[in-house]
């Protein structure tokens, strides 16, 4: 039970990292959990970059804006020094910005009073707002003001003294320009950035495929284990995840050696029970007493109990099995030799099979056990001559291991055939080992997914023919 | 015919020495490994029932030893384990044959006798000798088709002899053949043995071969 629910353990953990690879972007996927965290990231990062590169540009026009208002209010100055006269027409801007209206760029030199002495031609016909700043030491003040129509200007004003006189001048230069700018700058930047986005996106999608690739085949890989073309995980894998592939071949090891116990196990009760139950018969046999016959037909049923569920056992044991495959060549050149030595009047012919022929998906015990008991059986009622041949069977699924075994006996007629196959019976009680043998191989049969066809033999009696599961040829 | 048992179940082993007793073979018994082995080692038998699994020494090492050292005799194997695994192991070790526990007493006398038969070249269970037939599996003899009644000594001697057929077989075989470990073996019984048998059957069937000993001629 254990070992079965390790399997299907195994089979969900395959599922969930194919589900991994086949659609990424499942919630919970670790594809999609990458994705989605560093696209979060980016985005922050992104608009945090954007609005600070804007704020840094707005910054460096509005400075670069002050000095050159500062620079113009020098000229208007060395303008006033060099006329003596702060009303004088001489003094001017050599700006066109200055001449037109409501173009935000104006000066204007006021008197102690406030009164206007002289100001920019732009500026004809309206009034500044007044700076709220209080001046610093060096009686200068800025400010962002908005004049009266409603263009939003830097203004720099300056307090001189000109022959005792007191004269404020103030110089103001548009703001509206460098907003437009700005916004200019604003979007240029989303644009730019948003292209790196995108870049950034598809890179990290790409670096989570990649990242997660050993994931993938490690799923392969366990894949293969699962369908018998390897007996364990191999090949290289980062270290975040080469724990896991030792944790299932460490799964896999243990798994295999309590099967292999328990088989040991299975040998040792086998052999504990099977001598006192031939020694019980034995005693039994020709004791013609009521004891001696009850002790008979009872170590019988005990004997056929005994075997059955050994059987049984044995199976169990072994459907956790995975990754195991067999090279039938070897298997039925070993069976064969061996009938032949048990049974010198017989001939036992193998033909032997191409080298293509497909290895047996499964226990070479198991393979044994099936073929050998119908072997046994050929051998048993064979008059002189048992064949084997053995090839690969294509059907529009799968490719079969095709074995048959036959011999010149007297066969078996088409209801004696359906009735041997039925489970647990027995043609002739008197041929020790006839009906249980071919239990044991029906059951396996039916373990791997096989089939077992009894026919009538060219060679005049029985042809059984056996088709089982194949494994790739020659893998692990 | 001469025969040792090598099983450690002392029920068992004393039911086929038993059985194989009745059925006319002189019987020797070793409970464990390592005495089974000294006796196929020292002493000439025709066949060897030997079990698996015994203590000291397990059944298939005693069998590789007795092949390594040339011991050509037929072995059954007695084995619980019944994978066909462990049968393609026990074959390759050296042995003839198995049977798998539990079995039927017939089914061992019927492989000994088989492997008795094989090994001396027969391969039905009849040998004839001109007008002498021996039925070995139900243990008759025949003269012209007449039956003739043998003591099991009788039938022993003569079931020897002529499974070896048209070879001189000597006293110091026969004995060794004959008769297991515990007998009292005295040379002259043979020569008994043979005058009686001399009586019940064709007088030219047994030759004598002055100072080699016995001879069944061939046809």
């Amino acid at each position: 039970m254990a070992s079965a629910t390790k399997s299907l353990k195994i089979d969900q953990a395959i599922l969930r990292l194919r589900g991994a690879a086949v659609a990424p972007f499942l919630t919970g996927s670790i594809a999609a959990r990458l994705f989605w965290l560093s696209a979060g990231w980016l985005i922050v990062a992104l608009v945090a970059t954007a609005f600070l590169l804007t704020e840094l540009y707005s910054h460096a026009l509005d400075t670069s804006l002050s000095q050159t208002l500062d620079f113009h209010l020098e000229t208007l100055i060395s303008h006033i020094l060099d006329t003596g006269d702060p009303a004088s027409p001489d003094i001017f801007i050599p700006d066109p910005r200055f001449s037109r209206s409501a173009s935000g760029w104006y000066w204007v030199i006021t008197d102690d009073a406030g009164q206007a002495i002289n100001l920019s031609p732009s500026l004809t016909g309206s009034v500044l707002p007044i700076i709220t700043v209080p001046f610093n030491a060096d009686k200068y003040r800025t400010a962002a003001m908005t004049d009266e129509f409603g263009i939003r200007m830097r203004m720099v004003e300056r307090e001189v003294t000109v022959k005792g006189k007191t004269f404020h001048i103030i110089v103001t230069g548009s703001l509206d320009e460098i907003f437009r700018l700005v916004g200019d700058f604003r979007g240029q930047t989303l644009i730019v950035l948003g292209a790196v986005g995108v870049m950034l996106a598809i890179m990290s999608f790409i670096v989570a495929r990649i990242a997660l690739r050993p994931i993938d085949k490690l799923g392969q890989a366990i894949e293969h284990v699962r369908e018998g073309e390897s007996s364990s995980i191999t090949g290289s894998f980062p270290p975040e995840i080469a724990p896991l592939a030792e944790e299932v071949n460490e799964l896999l090891r243990s798994n295999a050696q309590i099967i292999e116990r328990a088989r040991n196990q299975v040998g040792n009760l086998a052999h504990g029970l099977k001598t006192p139950l031939a020694v019980l018969r034995n005693e039994a046999t020709g004791n013609k007493t009521r004891l001696g016959e009850v002790v008979l037909s009872e170590t019988d049923k005990m004997t056929t109990m005994v075997s059955g569920y050994l059987d049984k056992a044995r199976i169990a044991a072994r459907t956790a099995v995975v990754g195991r495959k067999a090279d039938p060549t070897i298997v039925m050149l070993r069976l064969s030799r061996v009938m032949q030595k048990i049974n010198p009047n017989r001939t036992v012919t193998f033909g032997r099979p191409d080298a293509s022929l497909p290895w047996f998906r499964g226990e070479e015990g198991d393979l044994e056990e099936m073929a050998g008991n119908l072997l046994d059986n050929a051998c048993k009622w064979s008059k002189t001559q048992v064949a084997v041949s053995m090839m690969a069977e294509r059907n529009e699924s799968a490719t079969m291991l095709l074995i048959r075994i036959e011999d010149d006996g007297p066969g078996l007629t088409e209801q004696e055939a359906d009735k041997v196959l039925q489970r647990g019976v027995r043609l002739d009680e008197k041929t020790p080992g006839s009906g249980l043998g071919l239990d044991i191989v029906k059951e396996l049969v039916d373990v791997y997914g096989g089939t077992l066809q009894l026919k009538r033999s060219s060679l005049g009696g029985l042809l059984a023919e056996l088709r089982l599961p194949s494994a790739r040829l020659g893998r692990g | 015919m001469r025969v040792l048992v090598v099983e450690d179940d002392q029920n068992l082993n004393r039911q086929i020495k038993e059985a194989l007793t009745e059925a006319g073979y002189a019987v020797d018994v070793a409970f464990d490994g390592e005495e089974g082995h000294f006796l196929g080692d020292t002493e000439p038998y025709d066949a060897v029932v030997l079990d698996i699994g015994l203590p000291q020494m397990d059944g298939l090492s005693v069998l590789e030893e007795w092949r390594r050292a040339g011991k050509s005799m037929p072995v059954l194997l007695l084995t619980a384990r019944d994978r066909w695994s462990d049968k393609v192991q026990g074959i390759d070790a050296g042995a003839d044959d198995y049977v798998a526990k539990p079995f039927h007493m017939e089914e061992i006398l019927a492989r000994i006798r088989a492997l008795v038969r094989r090994a001396a070249g027969h391969a039905s269970n009849e040998i004839t000798a001109g007008s002498v037939r021996l039925d070995v599996k139900a243990g008759k003899v025949t003269v012209d088709g007449q039956s003739v009644k043998l003591t099991s000594h009788e039938l022993r001697l003569l079931s020897y002899l002529m499974h070896h057929k048209g070879k001189v077989v000597s006293r110091t075989e026969l004995t060794e053949h004959l008769y297991d470990q515990d007998f009292d073996r005295d040379s002259n019984t043979i020569e008994v043995f043979v005058g009686r048998l001399r009586k019940k059957l064709p007088e030219e069937c047994i030759q004598t071969v002055r100072g080699l000993g016995y001879q069944i001629l061939e046809d």
